[in-house]
């Protein structure tokens, strides 16, 4: 009761409930973490697995990523999935802050003391982007950027090429459709660099693997990858 | 190039540039993003020389410089480079921006102006809006109307003439502080900058949820115009009424039919009882303002009242054209003479009506949402007035009937014309929290009476966490079967489930927070309130609606209400006062059956 009468701190970005401190209120964090709960990241990829299945997701057993690997903060469901989607498509920018510390403590849990030099964010195409106005990815980018105090390149990695939905395109006409996509404009600058890639949801892998594939041709030497969101795989055997 | 899929065009960021144009005997400052569409416009008014003041800006900073420029004396022939620059030294300063190149005399081309019939189509079909370019894409796709000329450019030409108004998403007042110009708020604007014009801008989240309002965005509004539409309107708009109206009710009626018809007073307060038919009553006052070729808008925070509503009206009004707009719904942008939507709905609307009813005005997400009110009140036509319909009046509302500054009428009696049931106030100074024994003596004694008269029972507690441990006190203490109690709350999933069930009578109690509060109609129910005096929660209003939901059917007009609490606060006290009085109102009027 106190409290509330002599409650001077802030108000949860998302439910508008008053809070102490953190990204999000107590209520939404705990939500937040619900979505993967069960569950464990993919040694790899990131994607969420169910708790009594092995470390490697079934995709993984089969090829591993190009990437060092990938984290997400949670799996693309529930109270998330519903911030994404205001963050992508309604564009509510007071997320991106709350979202860019949740980013950065998975980040730091996925690399402990290692520090990535640069934080590249997954760019949109000029077209695009004018079309949107913004790119979330780059927005979590620099809040990642401001929270670990990295600095963001986010004129590096360009797209030159619209690509069409992956979804229900098999493995290979998906690298056909991302192949020549990317460019890398200042090569130099990435040279021997250990990149952090950000994106806001991790689907298939297929965007973060092209662009990994660009960013090491050009001479960077390891690329990490976090977003905000990853699939779950139901079942190792389902495949 | 592929479709992308979500975005089917670009967000129209308006850059420009103001400018002053002058003749024999006057000058005129003005914005725009293609200034040879003004030159031709000007030249054709008899002005001759055209100067832009300012290299290419976004909106919200040019109108800003505009304005700035209009309080200055700046001379009709802006000969005076040492003003301009002083001008725009000071307003570079007021928004923070670093200094820019000198304007260069840009030789300003003249342009063709659009088509006539293009200009007229665009025309009707802002009437009474205020849209976003893209909006009114949308709009012209479900109107099926096509143009071939850039629509910013005969928007532009139409604000010219005068017949549009111009202004930024989000713009700065005289000192420089931004503000959204769409919702009228300056709370949640954060800074961004947009990609696609690479401006500096401002976002509001306020209104976030009806489209981006930005500094570098335009909004076109256009009024109602004032040409009244003759049509068979006798004919059209006697209402049916589905049953006689109650002596209460015609009273109430008669009156708020008489404000719209002498349509002095531009604001009216209908005060009624909860369940009086206070809907009913202002059909009078709609027929009326329809009779007279005028538009009316029906608004409710609601959602499902907008929908509910809208078949009923469909069924009083027949022959009329009756449009329901709401999150969701489908075509947002056609045409109708009485629109019913929800209050977030009428931000589209500009100096529309003639007639806005605003039903449950204290209701959530209105009361204390300041951007409601500045919407609702753009959406009334100048000339336009207004009628609010509510059982609980917000304070600022009774202040004003008080002062004798707003009308009232009040409609003291319900449809049966039984008195509503009075609350009991049961206070005990050592009633704790929950696990106390005394709490469940009472409510035990309650809900004994409640099973002994073959009623229901919904009790009100202030929290969710409340709703799941009285649940649970209640199942296991052997004074009741277990499976007569249930609970529900705002974000309970089987919500839908709980409350159908409890309309069937499946069980007698159900314990619920104040998500309760409206809307559900039980025919035999009595009502509890546990620790009502947590005023946080249980406020005068909260609890008047509360001891609204018991006595609605003609055919169970009686029923319990009791108010349990450490001690009486003031809200239950007035609460009590409050529906003593309409009681009392009623009798003295002769509405009662005894
Ligand atoms: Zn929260
Ligand atoms: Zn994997
Ligand atoms: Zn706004
Ligand atoms: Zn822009």
């Amino acid at each position: 009761m106190l409290n509330l009468l002599f409650f001077k701190g802030k108000f949860c970005t998302w439910c508008g409930r008053p809070f102490r401190y953190g990204a999000f209120c107590h209520n939404c964090l705990e939500k937040l973490d619900y979505s993967k709960q069960q569950l464990k990241p993919c040694k790899y990829c990131g994607r969420f697995l169910p708790l009594n299945s092995s470390d490697i997701c079934s995709q993984c057993q089969v090829e591993l990523p190009v990437f060092h690997k990938a984290r997400a903060v949670g799996a693309y469901r529930g109270i998330l999935k519903e911030m994404i989607w205001e963050l992508k498509y309604k564009g509510r920018r007071s997320l991106v802050k709350p979202l860019g510390q949740l980013l950065a403590n998975i980040t730091i849990k996925a690399l402990r003391t290692e520090r990535p030099h640069i934080i590249v964010p997954v760019p949109l195409t000029k077209f695009r982007l004018r079309a949107r106005t913004f790119n979330q990815s780059e927005l979590l980018a620099l809040a990642l950027g401001k929270e670990l105090g990295i600095s963001v390149g986010n004129d590096i990695l360009i797209r030159t090429k619209e690509t069409i939905p992956q979804a229900g395109l098999s493995r290979q006409q998906r690298w056909r459709n991302l192949a020549g996509a990317f460019r890398v404009k200042e090569p130099s600058k990435i040279r021997g660099s250990h990149l952090l890639l950000v994106d806001d949801v991790l689907t298939t892998g297929a965007t973060a693997s092209v662009c990994t594939h660009f960013l090491l041709g050009s001479g960077a030497v390891k690329i990490t990858v976090v977003t905000l969101a990853t699939g779950i795989e139901k079942s190792n055997y389902s495949l | 190039m592929n479709k992308v899929k979500g975005y089917p065009q670009s967000f129209f960021c308006w850059m420009g540039y103001v400018y002053l144009v002058y003749g024999k005997n006057s000058g005129h400052l003005g914005i725009s993003h293609k200034p040879g569409l003004d030159f031709t416009f000007w030249v054709r008014q008899g002005y001759k020389n055209f100067k832009l003041l300012t290299p290419a800006l976004p909106i919200g900073t040019a109108a800003f410089f505009r304005d700035l420029f209009l309080k200055s004396n700046l001379d009709r022939e802006g000969n005076n480079k040492q003003l301009i620059n002083k001008i725009m030294t000071i307003g570079r300063r007021l928004l923070g921006l670093t200094s820019w190149e000198p304007t260069k005399g840009a030789l300003v081309e003249p342009l063709m102006p659009p088509p006539i019939d293009e200009i007229e189509l665009i025309k009707e079909i802002m009437e009474g809006r205020i849209f976003w370019r893209e909006e009114l894409i949308q709009s012209m796709i479900e109107n099926k109307i096509k143009v071939r000329t850039p629509l910013e450019d005969i928007l532009h030409w139409l604000h010219l003439k005068g017949d549009i108004l111009l202004f930024p998403g989000v713009g700065y007042d005289a000192n420089g502080k931004p503000c959204c110009k769409r919702c009228g708020q300056s709370t949640k604007l954060i800074k961004v900058k947009c990609a696609a014009c690479q401006s500096e801008d401002f976002v509001c989240e306020e209104c976030l949820n009806m489209g981006q309002s930005r500094l570098c965005r335009p909004l076109y509004a256009r009024q109602k115009s004032e040409k009244i539409a003759k049509r068979d309107y006798e004919v059209k708009c006697n209402p049916k009424l589905e049953f006689d109206l109650s002596l209460a009710q015609k009273d109430a009626y008669d009156k708020a039919k008489d404000f719209v018809a002498k349509g002095k007073a531009k604001e009216c307060l209908l005060w009624a009882v909860c369940g009086a038919g206070k809907t009913e009553v202002a059909y009078g006052a709609i027929t009326t303002v329809l009779e007279r070729g005028g538009k009316v808008l029906y608004t409710c925070p609601r959602r499902e009242v907008i929908r509910e509503l809208y078949l009923r009206l469909r069924s009083v009004w027949p022959q009329l054209s009756i449009k329901a707009v709401y999150g969701g719904s489908t075509d947002k942008y056609s045409q109708a003479d009485l629109i019913l939507a929800t209050t977030h709905q009428t931000l589209r609307f500009y100096r529309m009506f003639d007639l806005v009813i605003l039903d449950e005005v204290d209701a959530f997400p209105l009361a204390g949402n300041p951007m409601l009110y500045h919407v609702v009140e753009r959406a009334r036509h100048q000339s336009g007035q207004v009628l609010w319909l509510t059982a609980t009046p917000p304070t600022n509302l009774i202040e004003r009937v008080n002062r004798r500054e707003l009308e009232v009428i009040y409609l003291p009696a319900r449809h049966h014309g039984y008195p509503l049931p009075e609350p009991k106030i049961i206070t005990d100074p050592f009633l704790k929290w929950f696990g106390n024994k005394r709490v469940l003596k009472f409510l035990i004694k309650c809900i004994e009476v409640t099973l002994k008269q073959r009623v229901q029972i919904l009790v009100f507690v202030s929290s969710v966490m409340e709703v799941k441990k009285l649940v649970k006190l209640l199942a296991n203490c052997n004074l009741i079967q277990p499976s007569w109690v249930r609970g529900c709350y705002a974000n309970c999933s089987r919500r839908e489930e709980i409350i159908n069930s409890f309309r069937k009578g499946e069980f007698p109690i159900l314990v619920t927070t104040t998500v309760l509060e409206r809307g559900v109609t039980i025919p035999r129910l009595n009502v509890l309130v546990l620790y009502a005096d947590d005023e946080r929660v249980f406020d005068n209003n909260t609890l008047v609606q509360i001891a609204g939901r018991v006595g609605r059917a003609s055919t169970y007009p009686q029923g319990n209400v009791w108010f349990i609490g450490q001690r009486v606060t003031h809200s239950m006290a007035s609460a009590c006062k409050q529906i003593k009085n309409f009681n009392q109102l009623a009798y003295k009027r002769g509405y009662l059956l005894k």
